[in-house]
């Protein structure tokens, strides 16, 4: 829509006054470099240069538990529950933009998730460009989310004294409104942000040794039963933790719980992972995926080929959360990159 | 009629009982749907007359093995309750010594007036119907676990690792803090209550079904810990497990 300037000097009055109205969540530092998005009054309770946070954004779009209904025994009654908050998310990078596309697609395919849906019209989003590569196990620039895609209400791009902001949506247009800091901006300031988008261009390069589109065709059917499930067999420890912390990985199961009346009482749903022993396991005991190594597997074709073949579109952000958090060490480039070596692809 | 509770204690510190006392306004609520007929740590009378029995502690001399079958045979339903009783606990570590020798070492010349026996955790010893973790308990799970036990219905300990739950809670991972961390092995169900505290896990649950062994193995390696200390911290909790072999079957 149209381009707006922010001076950084008004930067902490904005997130303040921003405040007032709405409730706002950005990254805040946690110590041992690593961040979370967290609720904030002012400017400088943000870390504006953060790695990607711990758990991404979706834990505003899906909580990690969610009410879905109410019960009553005795009075053979179910209520339907919507539980969401309005909320403002402020600097939300380009991968986690992504990461809420992927999330968007999903929960609007048939059936529809109603609560998700209307949860998320109540999330206003305001990107924020990274300038520069966050860390060593980001792979956003061969997924193609290293630039912004839309996604978002308003985005800020950080240059010397001033952030030039794009106003992207009608929801934008009210928190500039309601704001009132935002100033025009000059030509000069486009040209600055050309610059900067024509330096990542060069920075950025595909991180593992394939090319975009030809990822999706290296999880093919001989790659499944590649030597390479068989070393993650026997590194992984089926901790779930790359699962919750991937911005695409959406699993959940579905629970009962009873309240100490023995009469009332709710249905949830919580976070899962493909990754746990149980979450195969099928009534008499049988597991579909019984290996740590079949359990890998499925992770990644659930990234780069089952949503590349439904979606058209890869469901991996490159945020390099997995590897980050993986106390095995199991690396998503180093995976990727062991199996276009076996399969002795050329770029 | 509400269905009457005992407890009972064997070899522990009777902490997990203590628990019970925390447990505020949803004790009320408990105590509505049950009659506790015996509870040494807040009543002074006793009944043998009862259907579900919360049995403390775990089972260290043949007296415990005959009065804890005793126990089987008049409960309609058994509860094992706190990590003494479901994994064997702290008691368990006197398991890796000699027990003539241990027993002399703690009690001196006064040990002649005592009889051991390796330290079992009471599935180990009698059929128990269900399970609450955690040294001490912790209160959300003992809800559920009577929520269930009152309606008849199974309570499955998770059998995936603290670490599941604490990456929902967003915490730093010890290991990225340079601090060996037991969640990797250790049954979920606490939601990471250690490490919400600024803890590491301790393995008081007891280990999950499936441990990966080659990969803990690896992460060791990786970050160049000593394999000796990570089962002496395993042991802590869980030495009875290499009796898991013997449990009764019924
Ligand atoms: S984080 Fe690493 S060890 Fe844990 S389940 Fe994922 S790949 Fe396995
Ligand atoms: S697979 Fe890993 S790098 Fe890709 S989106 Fe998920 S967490 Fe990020
Ligand atoms: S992965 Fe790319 S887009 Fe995401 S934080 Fe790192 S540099 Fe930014
Ligand atoms: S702190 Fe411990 S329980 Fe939490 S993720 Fe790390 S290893 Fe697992």
């Amino acid at each position: 829509m149209r381009y707006l300037l922010l001076k950084k000097a008004n930067f902490d009055d904005f997130i303040s006054s921003l405040a007032q109205i709405e409730k706002v969540v950005a990254p805040v530092s946690r110590g041992y470099n690593s961040f979370s998005f967290a609720e904030v009054k002012s400017g400088k309770e943000i870390t504006l240069k953060y790695i990607p946070t711990v758990l991404p954004p979706k834990k505003y779009f899906m909580p990690q538990r969610e009410k879905l209904t109410e019960f009553n025994k005795a009075e053979n009654s179910v209520e339907a529950i919507l539980e969401y908050e309005k909320m403002v998310i402020f600097g939300v990078h380009t991968c986690d933009l992504a990461g809420i596309q992927c999330l968007n697609i999903v929960f609007s395919d048939k059936p529809k998730d109603i609560n998700y849906l209307v949860r998320k019209n109540k999330l206003v989003i305001i990107g924020l460009e990274c300038n520069d590569y966050c860390d060593q196990y980001a792979s956003c620039k061969v997924v193609d989310n290293h630039l912004p895609n839309g996604g978002y209400d308003l985005f800020f791009t950080e240059l010397d004294d001033s952030f030039i902001v794009h106003v992207n949506t009608g929801l934008g247009e009210e928190i500039v409104e309601k704001t009132r800091l935002f100033i025009p901006n000059d030509q000069e300031h486009l040209n600055k942000l050309e610059a900067i988008r024509a330096r990542k261009r060069e920075i950025f390069k595909e991180e593992v040794n394939v090319k975009h589109k030809d990822l999706v065709t290296l999880f093919n059917d001989k790659a499944f039963e590649s030597k390479v499930w068989e070393d993650l067999d026997k590194r992984c420890v089926a901790c779930g933790n790359c699962t919750a912390v991937c911005p695409t990985c959406y699993c959940f199961d579905i629970l009962d719980n009873i309240n100490l009346d023995l009469n009332t009482g709710d249905r949830t749903r919580r976070w899962d992972s493909c990754q746990t022993e149980p979450f195969a396991k099928v009534a008499g005991g049988e597991n579909f995926r019984k290996t740590r190594g079949m359990r890998q597997r499925h992770r990644y074709f659930r990234k780069f080929r089952y949503p590349a073949e439904r979606y058209s579109r890869y469901f991996c952000t490159g945020c390099g959360r997995c590897t980050r958090t993986c106390m095995a060490k199991i690396s998503l480039k180093e995976t990727v990159n062991a199996l276009a070596a076996e399969q002795k692809y050329k770029k | 009629m509400k269905p009457r509770v005992a407890f009972f204690d064997f070899t522990c510190c009777e902490g997990c009982q203590l628990q019970m006392a925390n447990f505020g306004e949803a004790l009320l609520d408990i105590l509505n749907l049950v009659d506790v007929v015996t509870f040494r740590e807040v009543m002074s009378e006793r009944s043998e007359d009862y259907d579900i029995a919360i049995i403390e502690g775990s089972i260290t001399t043949d007296h415990d093995v005959e009065r804890v079958k005793k126990i089987r045979e008049k409960a309609k339903v058994v509860i094992a309750y706190g990590s003494c009783a479901t994994i064997g606990g702290i008691n368990g570590m006197k398991n890796k010594f000699d027990l003539e020798e241990i027993k002399k070492y703690v009690y001196k010349d006064g040990a002649k007036h005592f009889s051991t026996i390796p330290t079992r955790a009471v599935h180990q010893v009698i059929k128990v119907d269900y399970f609450i973790n955690n040294c001490p308990v912790y209160p959300p799970e003992v809800i559920k676990v009577l929520k269930a036990a009152l309606q008849g219905i199974p309570y499955e300990v998770p059998d995936y690792a603290v670490c599941v739950e604490c990456k929902l809670n967003e915490n730093i991972c010890m290991y990225d803090k340079g601090i060996t961390c037991l969640g990797p092995v250790t049954k979920a169900g606490c939601n990471s209550w250690c490490i919400n505290n600024g803890n590491i896990c301790y393995g008081c649950r007891g280990m999950v079904s499936n441990p990966a062994k080659n990969g803990q193995m690896d992460i060791l390696q990786k970050y160049k810990i000593p394999l000796d200390w990570v089962v002496n911290k395993v042991d802590m909790y869980n030495k009875p497990r290499e009796l898991e072999e013997e449990k009764p079957k019924k």
